[in-house]
């Protein structure tokens, strides 16, 4: 296994190789890395920073510079704050981490649950009911979803009891004069997650199901019946155990995905994380980040990928890793 | 002057900039509960509850600043402007309400107010500090300070705006407490030297030190009411007082500025008790949702402003390099129906007639109230430049329509809504309108620098009391090599002899004659209709039941430019 997701690790380096110069070329060809300093007063400053930063080179070359400062951890300095990218894109990335990881923990554990529910009694009014509050929640956009919810949850309640303070926050990740993982943090946790996590049960628990009953309606189900074998260990040993190997392929995509896809989330609760970086660097058209941000998103996509074929070689014995 | 351009949102302009609005601001909230039946908030222009002395507040504060180095091109950040500098950093002037204009006057930095003369030609201004004026170590206030605050912007690199400083020859500091500064040639904004952009800094803490990295995360020094406790990056700023300002000392413990970059959960925020003052961007929605907030919420809305929205035409582009054209355009806008749309809510409803700002009014006239809709105005002036409609009803000329693209920031609601009326408007007069959105960086950092739009949606924003129309409508300020592609007048605006007009502006040191020039400029202007002006942008301050004092905004320092006098109710 470990020799396994090394050589995936390692050919994974092409791949990263040719996506960092297409991304290089594409930043590039659209983000004037100068743009601030065309209007600069100062006529030595155009042609200082485009020697410093080697503009004056050809794309490869520039390219190879970069590549080598990234692999060194020099990312660059970010023009629009003057301060260093990697901290900045780090820091991001480890709150951005925060909701993926509640999020998709908590959804799996929905999807999975619904998506048993809904393949074992298929056709029943549950079934219905859950197949349309699922259509519901893919249809729900996050940003009124979120701000629906902290009407609900949060300011309602406060409204209505005259509660000193909401049950639920909903700006940043802490409240002033606190840090750390406590109840403050887990009072600001539940709505963002909650709002991220209703689209993925909503289309996961679908695939769940999907998935489940074709396990169910396999020849070894079938078998397992006829030998008598309980319905609930036929569930949960053979329809269960098969239909997940695809079920994690699915939420590694999707939860790399979210690693640059929760801009709305983020800045409807005010977190500082990926999807606000890449916001804030794309309005002021801040090259210095959106190259590192999105190289790191299209690392974490090969990541994610290379983790669920090691889950579905877990999963399903069959599959050899070779 | 031709300023630099930092394609921010809300930047910090240094004269007057096009300041891109907010994004992804007011997605569409409709409040679920409790919303009928409750009164609406109370809307007025100043308030002033009785205090106590201590406690805290948490602001909510829509954009978190890139820097905290105010005279670097990062620290361009209105709202750092309003959250720390004004705060923290001695200013030489401050900027306050004076017989219904707003206007410099010597802040408690100064002795005495500054005083001008010219020697020669050059211009001589003598600046007496006030002894008492002390950093927050202790250490006085010097005429050092302001003598390294000038060279650093003159001689620094990566400086935001040089105006006025670029011209400074000498800084003499006969001794501790004065200083002159000899200024090369006559500069009628002196004012703004040491003022609102970039006050004074601290040379005994940062002579020989890169300034840029002592300051750009936050800094422990101050020269203001308060000091920066602390500035976690994404989530706060955190002021307390500071113990040795020489001032009225601040009647709060700490207030805290909690970024919260959408309005919509915002004003949630603030109805749920997380924030007790809100300074939010004006969208189409934002009154609506402050109205849910019922007697709670004290909303105070000013429409005399530095902000001014304009729709800026490209005189060298097809169609408007046409003056008929131009002129025909201003006749078939009904500015005042889209002032109304827009800003009714807030009371604004008159369109702007001056390429001032209210800020401004000073210096304004009311050149383009002429430019009401007239639809049989604009045929005559289309017919007697050889336009014809064709049979779509548009017009055309040499087989070309009068057909150009608005530009406007992508994904905010007010413009695109304005555009949406000006497409039926203009429409209906014969120009066949495209709209063509992006983000503020295409924009202000490609698109209007090279000239590569037609008609452009977008606002201007003054950031002190002194006429700086030369930036935008001075045909110097046209970018080219000729000022480093430095300049501002992205709509290669030239008007005949308007150049000289505005260069007396800039110079004149009598405001008598500086007004009667600025009154000549803006007729110019008016007369050849190089843009149009739209509107005034309010601004709001929403504050909650806990917080008294005199609440008010200030065009210039923002809404918590007394912030020292802020507290909590008795």
């Amino acid at each position: 296994m470990t020799r396994y997701a090394l050589r995936r690790l390692l050919a994974s380096v092409p791949v990263v190789c040719v996506a960092s110069f297409v991304l290089f070329w594409a930043v590039r060809a659209t983000f004037d890395p100068l743009a601030k300093l065309r209007q600069s007063v100062d006529p030595t400053a155009l042609h200082r920073e485009t020697v410093r930063l080697g503009l004056d080179r050809s794309l490869p070359e520039q390219y190879l510079l970069w590549v080598k400062g990234f692999v060194q951890g020099d990312w660059g300095i970010s023009t629009r704050t003057g301060g260093a990218v990697l901290p900045m894109v780090g820091d991001a990335l480890g709150t951005t981490l925060q909701l993926i990881l509640w999020g998709v923990a908590l959804a799996v554990v929905l999807a999975l649950a619904i998506g048993l529910y809904s393949a074992a009694r298929q056709y029943t009014v549950g079934d219905h009911v859950l197949t349309g509050l699922s259509y519901l929640g893919v249809a729900m956009p996050a940003f009124w979803f979120g701000l629906v919810l902290i009407q609900l949850l949060a300011v309602w309640p406060k409204q209505q009891f005259g509660l000193p303070d909401p049950p639920l926050y909903f700006v940043g990740l802490h409240s002033v004069g606190h840090s750390g993982l406590d109840l403050d943090y887990l009072r600001h946790l539940v709505l963002p997650v909650i709002t991220l996590t209703v689209g993925l049960v909503a289309s996961w628990s679908r695939f769940g199901r999907a998935t489940l009953l074709e396990a169910l309606s396999s020849n070894y189900v079938r078998t397992a019946r006829a030998k008598g074998v309980p319905r609930h260990r036929i569930l949960l040993r053979h329809a269960l155990r098969n239909a997940l190997a695809p079920f994690v392929t699915v939420v590694a995509m999707d939860a790399a995905a979210l690693v640059g896809g929760l801009v709305v989330t983020e800045q409807i609760f005010s977190i500082p994380g990926m999807g606000k970086l890449f916001l804030a660097s794309l309005e002021t058209g801040d090259v210095f980040v959106l190259l590192p941000w999105m190289l790191v998103v299209a690392v974490a996509v090969i990541l994610f990928n290379l983790l669920a074929d090691l889950s579905y070689a877990l999963l399903d014995p069959r599959v050899a890793l070779r | 002057m031709p300023q630099p351009l930092t394609a921010t949102v809300q930047g910090r302009l240094p004269a007057r900039l096009p300041a891109a609005g907010a994004l992804l601001t007011a997605l569409a909230l409709t409040a679920t509960a409790c919303t009928s039946g409750t009164p609406t908030p109370q809307a007025d222009t100043a308030t002033n509850l009785p205090v106590r002395q201590g406690g805290s507040l948490v602001i909510g504060a829509e954009q978190e600043p890139d820097c905290a180095d105010w005279i670097g091109t990062c620290g361009a950040s209105i709202w750092g402007t309003y959250m720390m500098q004004t705060q923290t950093v001695p200013q030489v002037f401050d900027v306050r309400l004076k017989g219904g204009n707003w206007t410099p006057v010597a802040s408690n930095l100064m002795a005495s107010e500054p005083t001008t003369k010219l020697v020669g030609n050059q211009q001589q201004i003598t600046y007496k500090l006030n002894p008492k004026a002390v950093w927050s170590d202790g250490k006085p206030i010097t005429s050092a300070d302001l003598k390294y605050t000038a060279l650093q912007v003159r001689d620094g690199k990566a400086i935001f705006d040089k105006s006025g400083y670029d011209r400074i020859t000498s800084v003499a500091t006969p001794d501790a407490t004065t200083a002159v500064v000899t200024l090369k040639s006559p500069y009628g904004n002196w004012k703004q030297l040491f003022g609102a952009s970039y006050g004074v800094l601290p040379s005994h803490l940062l002579q020989g030190k890169d300034r840029d990295a002592v300051m750009k995360d936050g800094y422990s020094f101050s020269g203001g009411p308060w000091k920066i406790a602390s500035w976690k990056k994404g989530v706060s700023v955190t002021l307390v007082p500071n113990s040795r300002y020489w001032g009225p000392k601040p009647h709060l413990d700490r207030v805290t500025f909690q970024f919260a970059s959408d309005t919509s959960a915002a004003i949630q925020a603030f109805a749920g008790g997380t924030f007790d003052a809100l300074y939010p961007t004006p969208q189409l929605t934002t009154v609506d949702q402050i109205k849910t907030l019922g007697s709670a919420a004290h909303m105070q809305v000013q429409s005399g402003t530095g902000n001014l929205q304009a729709l800026w035409l490209n005189n060298a582009k097809f169609p408007f390099d046409s003056a008929a054209v131009r002129k025909a355009f201003a006749y078939s806008v009904d500015r005042a129906a889209i002032v109304k749309r827009l800003f009714g809510s807030y009371g604004v409803t008159a369109p702007a007639q001056s390429f001032m700002s209210p800020l401004l009014s000073r210096y304004a006239s009311d050149d383009f109230s002429g430019y009401r809709p007239d639809a049989a105005k604009a045929a005559q002036l289309m017919k007697a430049d050889g336009w014809t409609k064709n049979g779509g009803g548009y017009w055309a000329k040499n087989g070309k329509e009068a057909a150009f693209t608005v530009t406007s920031l992508a994904g905010n609601q007010s413009r695109e809504l304005t555009e949406q009326i000006l497409q039926s408007q203009l429409g209906k007069a014969g120009f066949r309108v495209t709209i063509k959105n992006s983000t503020p960086a295409n924009i202000f950092g490609k698109l209007a620098p090279a000239g590569d739009f037609q008609l452009g949606l977008w606002n201007l924003t003054d950031s002190f009391p002194n006429p700086t129309l030369s930036a935008t409508f001075s045909s110097t300020a046209i970018p080219s090599a000729a000022n480093d592609q430095s300049g501002i007048n992205f709509m290669r605006i030239r008007v005949a002899g308007l150049d000289p007009v505005l260069e007396r502006v800039d110079t004149e040191l009598d405001e008598t004659a500086r007004v009667a020039e600025s009154h000549k400029a803006e007729k110019l202007i008016a007369d050849d209709v190089p843009s149009l002006p739209l509107a005034a942008v309010p601004n709001i301050l929403v504050t909650g039941a806990r917080v008294g004092g005199p609440l008010s905004i200030n065009p210039v320092e923002g809404p918590w430019w007394n912030l020292a006098e802020w507290g909590l109710t008795k």
